[in-house]
């Protein structure tokens, strides 16, 4: 209750606000089912972008139905009680309006942007897709199919395709993190209709849900909209979370993999801290230190100086669970994966040895400060950011002050994580090699 | 909907109470009727935006856009350069982009890169301009050295080296990449690589490429009078236009000599003649199935492709938009998607794009689907092209594509560089100045009938490229029956033919045999070459049928390469066309031209009265491709390429070496080709040298041409050949 008064004096404050900071305004609160929304009101451009953010992944997967929540995702176009099969998406291109899903290891999101005056159609359609989906036999059918190709087109026709659920098949032992999102094709033909209903009734409650408005509407009157399309769903259970604890690795896991490419790849994966801890902004920024623009470390020397490689780049992946960072080169021509190896190698080396100069921290610094700027420069985009703040980041203010724990870095933090983590022992690498090399 | 009371039930006390906090009226929170979708509001108006534009001396044209949402500055430098051909140094190009921020006389690559990393800013080059941005405290010294870049790149030697050593490893890594390999191949197939568009990079041809190619072009093409510089974001009208004079207010450009060839091309020193595009790219004559093999694949990557005559201010341009997201443009409810994905479940996505250029526009389909379902996906897309150019579209097909666009264009001016990028578009491709302000009346007003005739113009069904890439073996068979010759061809990656006809039944030429071989057997099986070259004119009158009624063909040729050819009906000439060695000129009952691209390429073909002793000086490659049996007789199959990529198939007789048969595309009136095949028998002498008394013609119009008179070294006067 006391967050809907809240939320009204918010509205009136934030119209003189906007302009001054450019920080993101947003009103929040929680129905009584348990749907945390979010609202965030800009008349610049006449759309609205309605996001619902689902706190479950693959990583809630049963260990036999691996790929099960992308799959799921698919399925959830096909209907609902009042829906007809194929009609989802047909209400928002008539309505002149663009839909999608995504879904990760931790969550799932469906988002709508429409014209502004469609915003009841957006609310409509993600309150029905919560309350009642529904999927026929010739929608599972059909969507198994389409998963398949995804799976096809993405990770196995494609050169270095294969990379992420090699890495995370010997990254991980315990944790759910160890297959890729978009599963395994056995698996993918084992699912049932049964599976659907339960994973349904589980996880797709509104107390596992963001609700995100951004864009030009009135909040007042959003909030009674929304109030009468979502407030009706029931609350659902206690969500069951999976509280595997993958233990540390016990030394370095090296192998080979061959594939259909011409040029060798080296990839080295290490073992990160979650998403959200101080440490994750400190491995976060080395990451950059390594590889964001080409003053940065590996593409000044390994792909600009040393002419070691064509590409190389690091990055961390923002897992809820600890996650990896992963740096990848693919190799200049004629040069062998070790030798590329060794320059990325030297590279890690230094900044454990030596702190980094002033100057170049004050760089970081400013690249996080202008990708900061450039990221809200979109309605959908803020959408995401809310919504995903909220459910990993200990709150949807995160999108104003998350940069504060990117600046606080220190010289010494990044030394510190790169001897914690950036280490051999916590490390996967991986050649990548031409089919025609296997002996 | 007892489901639905039950729901209800249990959450309307707290719904009131939320209300009631709220202070909205009653009525506001009466219960929703779930099973309809509800109604829109009132639509908002779409407002364009603002931007300002000016012209500096030099020529220079400058675009603002204000907008102070987010603290972003970003600047564009644009040039209008034309495609043009790359021929033997194909790729020097892509590298034209990376090398603009690798050295000027003030800073090493090193430097600039410590720069715009310290500023936080970007800025990247590309063979056309360059891009930057940044936050608006740092803008001024990104300004800087844009500037620097634009007016004073000067392309290291050594950094030259470094780019095209990566260039040339990502050419060895296309190899395995079915997407990538079907892009370049498709290009190629589309335009020919005889088009800029169609030119394909190798290691070969980057090999050969120089750093002066690269300097060169970027000191010709870097130009204040055909340059734009577009800026955007949190800058005012005044502040950005004091930005621009003084950066770019009094720049001038590089001085770069020219001379002309005799084709009248700038031809710049290190670089060579500048060549635009040339003629139009042709459809093929009926569909034309391209396979590249890569073995092993898990998918077949599809395409379906050819040239389209569209440019952005044609004003079919919209109407083929509307017709293209209907099709497969992007919207999940278009017609490929729902048919390959969400009936089928071939794909995971099929799209169609109909692009409008300036210089040739392309239409593609396409997508990606496992090795056993090739044939059926490819009949599928095929399917769909031909129902939408045969049916009219439907009335709630057409008003989606129309709010689906219509809302594309509010969601687009979100972002403050669409505004920017329409002003800059309207002046690129010469649109009327309202052209964007009345988009979304025009959009408003296509109707079913405007779609059925942008189809029938622009899509061609039975004119195309299909091509595949994936595992021959699984899937190239099952493709043969929807190919227009029963044939599949094999392309390599660099969208080269590999073998013209796998499966006609070829069987290998003896080792060590050319083309050559057979072309020299031919001459001397007709007289000898000593005969052959004192033949000085020829004149040949044929007697033929037009439609059931009798015609005479005449063909005059005259050393080194006059030709003429007129066919009469009675006493009307019902075409003529002369060539007297350099132009040629079309005279029918339609009127006079003069002949060009295509069409003088064809005439050009015949202006030799033994065309066989001129292919080197025609340009054209002869290969023999082996021995085939036709109607009988084993011959030798020699294909002869011309200029322009077409090919011309050529039968010569084992035993007697004496030509049976030419297979060729011919140009069809209104575009497209038609396969023509003309046999040549009841050879005999006339003037010491055999010519073929009798040609059977068949493809386009059928007919028999019997020779009624030939006569050689009569003396024809060069008045017959004039095109005056």
């Amino acid at each position: 209750m006391r967050n809907i008064i809240t939320l009204t004096a918010c509205t009136m404050a934030s119209i003189t606000a906007v302009a001054q900071t450019r920080e993101i305004k947003f009103s929040e609160f929680d129905l009584p089912n348990g749907l945390h929304v979010i609202l965030h009101e800009d008349h610049t451009t006449p759309i609205v972008a309605v996001g619902v953010m689902y706190h479950v992944g693959s990583k809630d997967e049963a260990r036999d139905r691996r790929g099960f929540a992308h799959f799921f995702e698919h399925l959830l176009f096909e209907g609902s009680d009042n829906i007809d099969r194929g009609e989802f998406a047909k209400y928002v291109e008539k309505a002149g309006g663009v839909l999608n899903a995504n879904t990760t290891g931790d969550r799932t999101y469906y988002y709508e942007v429409l014209p502004s005056n469609q915003l009841d159609l957006g609310l409509w359609l993600e309150s029905e897709r919560m309350m009642h989906a529904k999927v026929e036999k010739k929608g599972i059918e059909t969507q198994r199919e389409v998963v398949k190709e995804e799976r096809r087109q993405r990770y196995e026709n494609q050169p270095y395709g294969s990379i992420l659920p090699e890495v995370l098949k010997r990254a991980y032992t315990e944790h759910p993190y160890q297959w890729p999102t978009i599963g395994y094709m056995e698996d993918l033909n084992a699912a049932s209709e049964k599976d659907f209903k339960k994973f349904y009734k589980t996880f797709y409650v509104p107390n596992n849900a963001v609700l995100v408005l951004a864009g030009d509407f009135n909040s007042e009157k959003a909030t009674a909209d929304l109030t009468k399309y979502f407030g009706p769903i029931p609350k659902g259970g206690t969500i069951p979370r999976n509280k595997v604890v993958e233990p540390p690795m016990k030394g370095e896991i090296r192998d080979t993999v061959y594939d259909k490419i011409q040029l060798p790849a080296v990839v080295q994966a290490y073992r990160i801290p979650a998403l959200g801890t101080p440490d994750f902004y400190a491995v976060d920024m080395l990451n950059r230190l390594m590889s964001n623009g080409n003053s940065s470390r590996l593409v000044k020397n390994v792909k600009d100086a040393e002419q070691k490689a064509v590409f190389v780049g690091s990055f961390s992946l923002p897992f809820e669970d600890p996650g990896l960072a992963i740096a990848f080169a693919v190799a200049n021509m004629g040069v062998p994966p070790d030798s590329l190896e060794a320059s990325m190698d030297r590279q890690f080396e230094l900044v454990r040895n030596e702190p980094i100069a002033p100057a170049e921290l004050e760089k970081l610094k400013v690249q996080i400060e202008t990708e900061h700027a450039m990221e809200n420069g979109r309605m959908s985009g803020i959408a995401n950011n809310l919504a995903n703040a909220y459910t990993f980041l200990g709150g949807a203010d995160k999108v104003n002050t998350e940069v504060q724990q990117y600046l606080a870095v220190t010289a010494e933090d990044l030394q510190r994580v790169a001897r914690q983590y950036f280490v051999p022992a916590n490390r996967v690498v991986l050649y990548y090699l031409p089919m025609n090399q296997k002996k | 909907m007892n489901r639905q009371r039950k729901t209800m039930k249990s959450t309307l006390l707290p719904t009131l109470t939320l209300a009631a906090t709220l202070l909205i009226p009653a009525s506001m929170i009466a219960q929703v009727d779930r099973t309809k979708a509800p109604l829109p509001g009132p639509a908002p108006e779409v407002h364009l935006g603002e931007h300002k534009s000016l012209t500096l001396e030099n020529g220079m044209r400058v675009i603002i856009v204000e907008n102070h949402k987010i603290p972003i500055v970003s600047a564009q430098v644009k040039f209008d350069i034309p495609p043009i051909l790359q021929g033997d140094v194909t790729g020097y190009q892509d590298l034209v982009g990376e090398l603009l921020t690798s050295g000027t006389p003030r800073h090493t690559k090193e430097q600039i890169d410590e720069l715009v990393d310290g500023l936080g800013a970007r800025l990247n080059g590309s063979n056309d301009g360059l891009y930057a941005s940044s936050l608006k405290k740092n803008f001024p010294q990104v300004m800087d050295l844009l500037y620097e870049v634009v007016a004073s790149a000067n392309f290291p030697s050594e950094e030259f080296e470094k780019a095209k050593t990566r260039a040339m490893s990502q050419v060895q890594a296309r190899a395995d990449d079915p997407d990538q390999i079907a892009d370049v191949v498709g290009r190629a197939l589309t335009y020919g690589k005889n088009y800029p568009y169609g030119e394909v990079t190798t290691e070969a041809s980057l090999g050969k490429a120089s750093r002066d190619d690269v300097y060169q072009y970027y000191r010709y093409f870097f130009q204040p009078k055909q340059g734009y510089l577009v800026l955007v974001g949190d800058i005012t009208a005044a502040e950005g236009e004091a930005m621009a004079r003084k950066y770019f207010g009094t720049w001038k450009g590089a001085e770069v000599p020219v001379t002309k060839d005799e084709q009248g091309h700038d031809v710049v020193k290190d670089l060579g003649p500048i060549i635009p595009a040339g003629k139009d790219p042709r459809r093929p004559a009926d569909v034309r199935m391209a396979f590249v093999d890569r073995p092993g694949s898990a998918q077949s990557v599809i395409k379906v492709v050819f040239p389209v005559q569209l440019k952005p201010n044609d004003p079919m341009a919209l109407q083929a938009q509307v017709l293209n997201t209907i099709l497969g443009g992007g919207v999940f409810n278009a017609r490929l998607m729902q048919n390959l994905r969400e009936d089928k479940g071939y794909t995971y996505g099929a799209y169609s794009s109909l692009d409008a250029d300036r210089w040739c526009g392309s239409f593609s389909a396409g997508c990606s689907v496992r090795n056993d379902v090739t044939d059926s996906a490819v009949t599928q897309i095929m399917k769909e092209i031909t129902d939408i150019r045969n049916a009219p579209v439907k009335t709630d097909e057409l008003a989606l594509a129309k709010s689906y666009m219509a809302g594309s264009f509010a969601r687009a001016l979100e972002d403050p560089r669409t505004v920017a990028r329409f002003a800059l578009n309207t002046y690129l491709n010469d649109l009327p100045e309202d052209h964007y302000e009345t988009y979304l009346k025009r959009l408003d007003a296509v109707t079913i009938t405007d779609v059925k005739q942008a189809a029938e113009r622009l899509l061609h069904p039975d004119s195309c490229t299909v091509l595949v890439v994936g595992d021959k073996e699984q899937v190239a068979k099952s493709l043969e029956p929807l190919s227009g010759s029963g044939r599949v061809l094999d392309y390599d990656i660099n969208g080269d033919i590999v073998r013209l006809d796998p499966t006609e039944g070829a069987t290998p030429a003896p080792e060590g045999m050319k083309a050559q071989d057979v072309l020299d057997a031919y001459i001397k099986a007709i007289g000898g070459k000593d005969a052959v070259e004192k033949v000085r004119d020829v004149k040949k009158v044929y007697t033929t049928n037009v439609q059931g009624m009798p015609a005479t063909l005449t063909e005059y040729n005259k050393a080194p390469n006059k030709y003429a050819m007129e066919m009469r009906m009675g006493e009307m000439v019902l075409q003529r066309i002369n060539y007297d060695g350099q132009k040629g000129k079309l005279t029918s009952i339609m009127g006079e031209k003069e002949l060009e691209d295509q069409e003088l390429e064809e005439v050009l073909g015949n202006a030799y009265a033994f065309p066989e002793l001129h292919y080197p000086e025609m340009e054209q490659v002869a290969r023999l491709l082996g021995v085939i049996t036709i109607d009988g007789q084993k011959t030798y199959r020699v294909s002869v390429e011309t200029l322009s990529g077409g090919k011309i198939d050529e039968y010569y007789d084992v035993e007697t070496g004496l030509k049976l048969r030419r297979r060729e595309n011919q140009m069809q009136e209104g575009g497209g080709w038609i396969q023509v095949i003309t046999d040549y028998s009841a050879y005999s002498p006339e003037g010491g040298v055999l010519f073929p008394h009798t040609l059977t013609q068949r493809g386009g119009m059928d007919m028999v041409l019997t020779a009624t008179e030939i006569s050689v070294n009569k003396g024809i006067p060069d008045s017959e050949f004039s095109t005056e």
